[in-house]
């Protein structure tokens, strides 16, 4: 029922050339089901990105608890959207069924959900400003 | 938890009226038209109790014995599911099959009375929604106010359909997704079932069926894709395979059959169209193409058989065989539209029910012969369904079905239990008259020796004067003579779809 696209994080590197960074943005991720493997969390800075799946940056962060935290640094202040999944077999794909209906958990920026498939920009986009931002997702 | 508008009310009434205050002064007026109407109907048409919400705990009671008793060697339990929330936040799901699923077990045991447990199955969805005082899902039929994304379907599964027991657990069955599986002693949850790797999430249908030798054949069906997923699972109950099978158009699958060597669908003419919310609304009329059934062979699912009907609709099938030269015979509760799905089950939501679009389906037999061609006989002396089977002919030539019946001119409802002869059309009936609403009999055999249709039938019912659900057993040969045994409960459990019976 549901098709997501994986996780490109191809541009995660792209953004070091740009302007240097104002802003900088922690995200802390609660509600994981699961310690072991890895998060992986894409940031888009556009609708256009975020739907053609090309990342501004990328991280992949570690799951040791039921929570992590980690940070963007160097950031132009603007509007973003997060796409993460949780990597928990740590194989770097994004498991499916048969369906094609991820089986790995996933979420997104404002705990936004899709209907039939990932969330909207619209609803994931969030401002981050000058200096210091914090984002919270909740994977449950 | 906001006040519910139920909640002002009484406050209001517990302060004697508020000096004049009434519940438009505060804006109480504004509440859901369908809980409205509901309301307005439930207030003097107890058909409703049916479609009523049942207690979050669930139901404990002992039956007060009717009438006759348990006949000698019939020992087990009748489980049963269906949608018995339909209510949260003073608003009403808009379809009778999104309500969440409670499953029943009603004990029978020779020298003890009959008595009667029934729990919610506690999916995410329930959980999460008891939890938040409100409905958060999307549902098959309905929107709710401020409802939530989705991460997959098992978000909304509400395991509403049916029950089959797999390798000593219980599991709650729904159309769209996993099977939940209960403890089913206590009918406590233990969670959705996962089949293996990359199997998760998967739909696991309401209508699986058993072999002679306990091999156990399911589908889920992915209409967007216009395919389907394959279920085989051995008598042991572990997983022997499980696979998707394409170019099965997405017209709605609620049933199949099997035979000794083939997986029989029959995909009826409400087409998926394209996604929408709710999820029905995915679906619309297409009269413009065939009927189409695809004979799967149970040991190569690549090799396949297609035959093209007059356009219907169907939700559920008696059973199926299949002879020397690949001709099947296959008997369905087939109709001409499939106005009850779209519509008559919303209206059941408002208390209503209408002519124009209440459940009009038939018996039919359809004979599907080599090179596509075929023929259909209907039985057109009653609507019927819930077509039953004795279980030990799963797939084998047999004469009878048993199913609910009612006629032409009544409404809310089967009144009668028949046994119907597929050779010669012979029934045997009996009328319950209008005061019960008759649910789907199971058979169950005398013995393992014993002939086919030699045993019981049981099956609930909805005693509409007494307020209250009944269990009745008939002698499955003797259907004419009435029930043998009949029972009630000191309550009225909602409407139920399915069920399954556990010898002990």
């Amino acid at each position: 029922m549901i098709t997501i696209s994986t996780l490109v994080l191809a541009a995660a590197t792209a953004l070091s050339a740009a302007q240097t960074g104002e802003a900088e943005l922690t995200v802390s991720v609660t509600g994981i089901q699961q310690a072991g493997g890895q998060l992986v969390v894409g940031l888009y800075a556009s609708g256009e990105d975020w739907d053609a799946g090309s990342a501004a940056a990328g991280q992949y962060v570690p799951v040791e608890g039921d929570s992590v935290s980690f940070t963007f640094a160097d950031l132009p202040a603007g509007t973003y959207g997060i796409k993460l999944y949780h990597d928990v077999d740590g194989d770097g794909d994004m498991d499916t069924n048969l369906m094609g209906i991820p089986t790995e958990p996933f979420g997104f920026s404002n705990n936004a959900r899709g209907r039939f498939g990932p969330a909207s920009w619209d609803d994931a986009v969030f401002t981050v400003e000058p200096g210091s931002n914090a984002h919270a997702l909740d994977l449950r | 938890m906001q006040t519910s508008r139920r909640e002002m009310l009484s406050i209001l009434a517990a302060a004697g009226g508020a000096a004049g205050l009434s519940g438009p002064a505060f804006g109480l007026l504004s509440t859901d038209p369908v809980l409205a109407a509901f309301e307005a109907t439930a207030a003097n048409d107890p058909w409703t109790l049916g479609m009523a919400d049942a207690p979050a705990e669930g139901r404990d009671a002992v039956a007060e014995r009717l009438q006759g008793g348990l006949p000698s060697g019939l020992s087990g339990v009748l489980h049963r599911n269906g949608p018995a929330r339909f209510t949260r936040n003073d608003w009403r799901y808009r379809h009778w099959f999104d309500g969440d699923g409670m499953v029943h077990a009603w004990r029978l045991t020779p020298g003890e009375p009959v008595t009667h447990q029934a729990r919610f199955v506690e999916t995410r969805k329930w959980l999460a929604e008891e939890d938040a005082g409100r409905f958060l899902m999307p549902t098959f039929g309905s929107v709710p106010p401020d409802s939530q994304g989705m991460r997959g379907p098992d978000d909304m599964n509400a395991a509403n359909t049916s029950v089959m027991m797999i390798d000593g657990a219980l599991m709650a069955l729904w159309e769209g997704g996993s099977a939940w599986e209960l403890d089913p002693d206590t009918l406590e949850s233990r969670g959705a079932k996962i089949w293996g790797e990359g199997l998760a999430g998967l739909p696991f249908s309401a209508h699986p069926k058993i072999d002679p030798d306990g091999t156990i054949w399911n589908f889920g069906q992915a209409p967007m894709q216009d395919a389907l997923v394959l279920w085989h699972i051995g008598a042991d109950g572990q997983l022997r395979r499980a696979d998707m099978v394409g170019d099965v158009p997405g017209g709605m699958i609620h049933d199949f059959a099997v035979t000794d060597r083939s997986l029989v669908f029959l995909v009826g003419n409400l087409m998926w169209d394209r996604a929408r919310l709710p999820y029905l609304d995915s679906f619309i009329w297409d009269d413009s193409r065939a009927m189409r059934v695809v004979a799967i062979d149970k040991a190569d699912w690549s090799q396949r058989r297609v035959w093209d009907l007059p356009p219907g609709f169907l939700f559920h099938i008696g059973g199926a065989w299949e002879e020397a030269d690949g001709t099947i015979r296959v008997d369905a509760a087939l109709s001409d539209n499939a106005r009850f799905a779209t519509e008559g089950a919303r209206d059941a939501m408002r208390g209503h029910v209408r002519p124009e679009t209440d459940s009009t389906s038939r018996m039919r037999l359809v004979t599907l012969r080599p090179g596509g061609r075929f023929e259909q006989a209907e039985f057109a002396d009653s609507y019927a369904e819930f077509p039953q089977i004795d279980p030990r002919f799963t797939g084998l030539q047999r004469s009878f079905t048993w199913h609910v019946g009612w006629s032409d001119n009544q409404l809310q409802g089967a009144s009668q239990l028949v046994r119907r002869d597929l050779a010669s059309g012979e029934t045997h009936r009996f009328d319950f008259g209008s005061d019960i609403v008759v649910e789907e009999p199971l058979f169950i055999p005398a013995s393992d020796r014993a002939q086919e249709g030699e045993g019981w039938l049981v099956h609930t019912a909805l005693n509409k004067r007494a307020r209250a659900s009944e269990l009745h057993v008939f002698d499955a040969r003797r259907v004419n003579d009435g029930p043998v045994g009949s029972w009630r409960l000191p309550y009225a459990n909602p409407y139920g779809f399915h069920g399954c019976w556990r010898s002990l």
